[in-house]
């Protein structure tokens, strides 16, 4: 199979401080053993609340952070321990798009600067053919050729977001990681910016990793779904298997919590208790302690592994038999 | 039986460094008691300054309200005093905001903070009398009836342990229990209308369904009357009895919540549902708004959605369009709507 990008077992901890000393105490699992693989010219949407983990599983793929285990692959080759010249290369396939449109953009240089940046970095590319390459970025995300002396600030965030995905382009990519792009837009720009996005995926056969909270989103724009919780993912599958036929109690419960814009489709959410602590370390299921189901002695004790329970539909639940326990082969 | 709140007709400008900003065009607004409404619009749209116009507390200069009046519960709020307002503001408005700057402080404990809260309401916004005078029998039976009634409230809003939990520090909650105990606090004067600025907005899914059941629930238990503000389509949708759709600083739409998504008229509206990724929208199937949000310095002339509008007529450009029944309670601001009336 043509997978571009394939995370195996990846784990990123981060030290805990504590003590008279302020010695190192234990360590905080943000990402605890995560696997999955993305297709090229597809979109895998990455879904979880807040402190799930997102994040920190865009930037080790991107290798601005060093996992602590596992490996990742991209385009067949192992990336993980690439020494620093041949992450140059790296940099200019793999792109990252961030949520806060101003926040990642340099308020000190114009349009046309910002996007020739890349240029000039990985190209060293500059004078009119430079020019004329950002003209042509700026137009295929739907900027005019007189924003290219303009700041930032004088943008709306739609606009900035048209910025920093133009950036993103500059270098010809092949991979994008995508961490939450709409989040901050209203949602009539956010609807503008998701179809540029699905326009730029059919023109330039983009693969996306789209990380998001919001599962309307992710179900308009992914292909495919893994939702992590507490830094494992607990369930994967194509998107239209997550929403008709979600089997973890925690997507069940998420995805009876979004809130259609539609008023006969009340009631009927499933309210999970609490939220996300890592307060105490469990031993069982991690979603134990919220879990609505009807659990199971195992639920407290064991971990459940992520399984297979149908054909590409992976379920870390108890409850799920895994498809060779279910039908012995 | 009479509106609790009328907003008529009001406008709202703030002077800036690059000019005069028409933040608010005539605003028009009516709640009754047990209302439950949404107020809906994208950024900038006037949604909290309309909400803060009824506790007065949009900071004036540099705002100025140069038209229309606030009537509250039959009394026009606009001609009181400060020390008026201090009190009409803690007996009857309850108000959950959307600037965090405001909400818990982390110096204190929940509870001294639920008890200030609640002596402030019951003082009617006179000054609470100081921890240090606690030994006065007087003031210490007032605290201790305050920490009672604290107790009520934190229970009341569903923390688990709240009796116990009530001696935490705010950092020693989470999101969503942070937004339980802001909650409690608009609620500690029984108010008469809770003003609930996207008190969801910053939280996840799951917590989110959590506040919405929670205020659902204190519509039900005490008969609230509440004005939910948001920019999210679904959570009104989940949660409100009416709706009310804001544009550039105008309610361009009003209506009860069944009516406004099965039938919504106005140009914006039907724009924004068009917008919102929901079930069975398969990919390529959104619709932005062309254009961007207009710049109040300098509104576009007469209807402020002209710009944007794929029915934009001639007279759109020169008034402003009025509010025209378009169904049973709604109403819509456009003229594609009865101008031969
Ligand atoms: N550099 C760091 N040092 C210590 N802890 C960190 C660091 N970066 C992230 N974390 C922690 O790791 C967890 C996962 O963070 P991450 O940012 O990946 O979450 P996320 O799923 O992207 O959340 P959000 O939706 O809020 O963006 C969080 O609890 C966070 O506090
Ligand atoms: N102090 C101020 N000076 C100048 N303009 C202001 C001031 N306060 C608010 N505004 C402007 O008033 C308009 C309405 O603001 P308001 O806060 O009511 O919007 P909103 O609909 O609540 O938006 P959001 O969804 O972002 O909270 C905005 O365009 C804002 O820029
Ligand atoms: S393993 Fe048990 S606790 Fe975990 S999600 Fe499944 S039923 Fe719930
Ligand atoms: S009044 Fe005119 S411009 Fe405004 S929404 Fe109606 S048709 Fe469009
Ligand atoms: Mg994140
Ligand atoms: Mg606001």
């Amino acid at each position: 199979m043509n997978h571009l990008l394939e995370v195996r077992d990846l784990r990123k901890f981060f030290p805990v401080h504590g003590g008279l000393l302020n010695r190192k105490v234990a360590d905080f699992r943000a990402v605890d053993g995560v696997s999955f693989a993305l297709q090229e010219g597809k979109t895998l949407g990455l879904v979880g609340e807040s402190g799930s983990g997102k994040t920190t599983i865009g930037k080790c793929i991107l290798r601005l952070m060093e996992p602590s285990a596992g490996q990742i692959f991209y385009d067949g080759g192992d990336i993980t321990h690439l020494k620093q010249r041949d992450l140059r290369r790296l940099r200019s396939e793999i792109q990252m798009i961030y949520q806060a449109p101003a926040a990642s953009l340099n308020g000190r240089m114009t349009v046309g600067q910002i996007i020739g940046e890349p240029l000039w970095i990985h190209e060293r590319l500059k004078g009119d053919a430079a020019r004329e390459r950002v003209l042509e970025l700026m137009n295929v995300v739907g900027l005019k050729d007189e924003h290219y002396y303009r700041y930032p600030h004088e943008f709306s965030g739609g606009q900035q977001q048209r910025i920093g995905i133009a950036r993103a382009l500059a270098v010809q990519p092949r991979l994008i990681v995508l961490d939450e792009p709409t989040s901050a837009l209203d949602v009539s720009v956010q609807a503008q910016i998701l179809n540029l996005l699905q326009d730029l995926q059919d023109q330039f056969d983009l693969t996306y990793l789209f990380i998001s909270h919001d599962l309307g989103v992710v179900r308009y724009m992914c292909d495919e779904v893994a939702l992590l919780y507490l830094g494992k993912i607990v369930e994967v599958a194509a998107t239209e298997v997550i929403f008709e036929d979600p089997k973890h109690p925690y997507t069940q419960a998420l995805i009876s919590a979004i809130p259609e814009p539609d008023p006969d489709m009340r009631g009927g959410e499933i309210i999970i208790r609490g939220d996300l602590s890592h307060a105490f370390p469990q031993r069982g299921c991690p979603f134990a302690p919220r879990c609505h189901a009807e659990k199971l002695a195992t639920c407290e004790s064991v971990p459940p592994p992520l399984l297979e329970v149908e054909g590409a539909h992976l379920v870390a639940c108890h409850l799920h038999p895994p498809l060779s326990a279910a039908e012995p082969a | 039986m009479s509106e609790l709140l009328d907003i008529d007709d009001l406008h709202l400008e703030f002077d800036t460094y690059d000019g005069v900003v028409k933040v608010l065009a005539g605003v028009n607004l009516k709640m009754r008691r047990g209302d439950v409404l949404g107020l809906v619009g994208e950024t900038g749209c006037g949604k909290s300054m309309t909400a803060l116009s009824v506790p007065r507390l949009i900071p004036m200069p540099p705002g100025r309200i140069t038209a229309g009046r606030v009537t509250f519960d039959g009394e026009d709020i606009l001609s009181k005093s400060e020390s008026e307002m201090e009190t009409f503001r803690a007996r009857h408005v309850g108000m959950i905001f959307q600037d965090p700057v405001t909400n818990l402080n982390p110096l204190f404990t929940i509870r001294e903070q639920l008890v200030d809260a609640v002596l402030y309401q019951r003082q009617g916004g006179q000054k609470t009398p100081g921890r240090w005078r606690g030994f006065l029998p007087s003031v210490k039976q007032m605290r201790k009836e305050a920490h009672e009634r604290a107790v009520e409230l934190i229970r009341l809003t569903g923390i688990p342990d709240g009796d116990k939990r009530i001696y935490d520090y705010p950092h020693q909650f989470s999101g969503g229990m942070r937004q339980r105990v802001l909650i409690a606090m608009a609620l500690a004067g029984d108010p008469d209308l809770l003003i609930a600025d996207e008190p969801t907005t910053a939280l996840d899914v799951t917590i989110q369904a959590q506040i919405l059941r929670l205020i659902r629930s204190l519509v039900a238990q005490l008969g609230l009357t509440v004005l939910l503000i948001t920019h999210n389509l679904g959570v009104v949708a989940r949660s409100c009895e009416r709706v009310a759709v804001m544009y550039a600083g105008r309610v361009v739409e009003d209506s009860p919540v069944r009516d406004l998504f099965h039938n919504p008229k106005h140009p914006y509206t039907r724009g924004l549902m068009a917008a919102v990724p929901q079930k069975d929208v398969n990919r390529g199937g959104l619709h932005g708004i062309p254009g961007i949000i207009p710049n109040l310095i300098n509104p576009p002339p007469g209807c402020r959605f002209n710009p944007r509008c794929e029915h934009v007529m001639g007279i759109c450009r020169e008034s402003v369009p009025p509010a025209i029944e378009v169904g049973a309670q709604h109403s819509a601001s456009c003229f594609l709507y009865g101008q031969d009336a």
